[in-house]
């Protein structure tokens, strides 16, 4: 592999990294995945609302 | 938080949610289609209004013929408490336009003349006021002196499982509603901390919707009562959203709403960590 083929897959590579990481941060309610893998009884409902009376 | 009730009503069915705040006609429709749920407490009280622009040339509901209506939903207490206007000023309902929309994008859509006038809850009748375009026509209460809205709907599953969970929640809401009711000064507290950390809308506002009057929207007398949902459920018959009759029982569970003993008002006042 070429230097400047090596530069190109790190660079996906990290980009592919920091996008994954962004998606993470941004989409995931990772508050919701853990309380999905508590027992039944011990899980937090989760209630939904609209900011509307 | 979501922007609509159709994504609520998907995450309910998908069990992504387990409690929802609806409006009331949407739950009765989704039971009265086997969707395992049961409505176990009201949210409030009034709380929605019909709104036209401020300068425009709707004066009365006799005016309406020809005009373009939001409502959040076809199955909502807003679609059918414009049919009860219509209805007890002579107008026929099939000679004005009525169109669904997602409730943040009303005032907007009104400000800019895509539609006429909306039937919405608060705040965005407050919002359309304080932006100085809107003006509201009626109220609710003016031709639905018991006017319900939201309501607390459960999975069937959890009602059976997790009663107590349930209980706690009926409460909770129970009590916030007494904490609300108790007067202008909690009502301002509610309106800044709801505004910054759950509704992301501005707390002046909030503060418009919950003070302009006092009543505008209340927080008492929230069990399910059965006159009201009949109604509700025969306006649905009438106006063609809903194709039988389903009773009361099938879709209300009281158990929760008649289980809290003794409840008072939360104890809480801006500063406090937590209520009791």
């Amino acid at each position: 592999m070429t230097g400047r083929t090596k530069k190109l897959v790190l660079g996906l590579f990290v980009w592919s990294i920091v996008i994954t990481a962004a998606h993470g941060w941004l989409n995931v309610n990772w508050a919701m995945l853990w309380n999905d893998r508590l027992p039944f009884d011990k899980r937090k409902l989760n209630v939904a609302y609209i900011p509307v009376t | 938080m979501f922007q609509g009730f159709p994504e609520i009503k998907e995450a309910l069915i998908a069990n992504k949610i387990q409690v929802a705040f609806m409006v009331a006609p949407m739950a009765i429709a989704l039971r009265a289609q086997g969707v395992p749920i049961k409505i176990v407490y009201l949210g409030h009280r009034y709380g929605s209004a019909f709104v036209v622009r401020k300068d425009g040339p709707i004066h009365s509901v006799k005016d309406l013929p020809g005009k373009t209506i939001a409502i959040p939903s076809r199955f909502s207490d807003e679609r059918l408490m414009v049919f009860r206007a219509l209805k007890a000023n002579g107008v026929d309902p099939k000679s004005l336009k009525m169109v669904e929309m997602a409730p943040p994008d009303v005032a907007g859509a009104l400000a800019v003349s895509a539609i006429d006038a909306f039937s919405m809850g608060e705040p965005y009748p407050s919002q359309a006021e304080i932006g100085g375009f809107g003006r509201v026509l009626f109220h609710a209460r003016e031709y639905w002196p018991d006017y319900m809205s939201c309501v607390v709907v459960v999975r069937q599953d959890i009602i059976d499982k997790r009663p107590k969970a349930v209980q706690t929640l009926v409460d909770g809401i129970a009590r916030s509603g007494m904490w609300l009711d108790k007067g202008r000064d909690n009502r301002l507290a509610a309106a800044d901390f709801v505004g910054r950390l759950y509704f992301n809308q501005p707390p002046k506002l909030l503060t418009w919707a919950l003070t302009n009057p006092i009543d505008r929207v209340v927080y008492s007398s929230l069990t399910p009562r059965k006159p009201d949902f009949d109604l509700v459920r025969d306006l649905m018959i009438e106006t063609g959203v809903l194709d039988k009759k389903i009773e009361f029982e099938e879709y209300i569970d009281t158990t929760f709403a008649e289980g809290g003993h003794g409840l008072t008002a939360w104890k809480w006042q801006p500063g406090d960590e937590q209520a009791n």
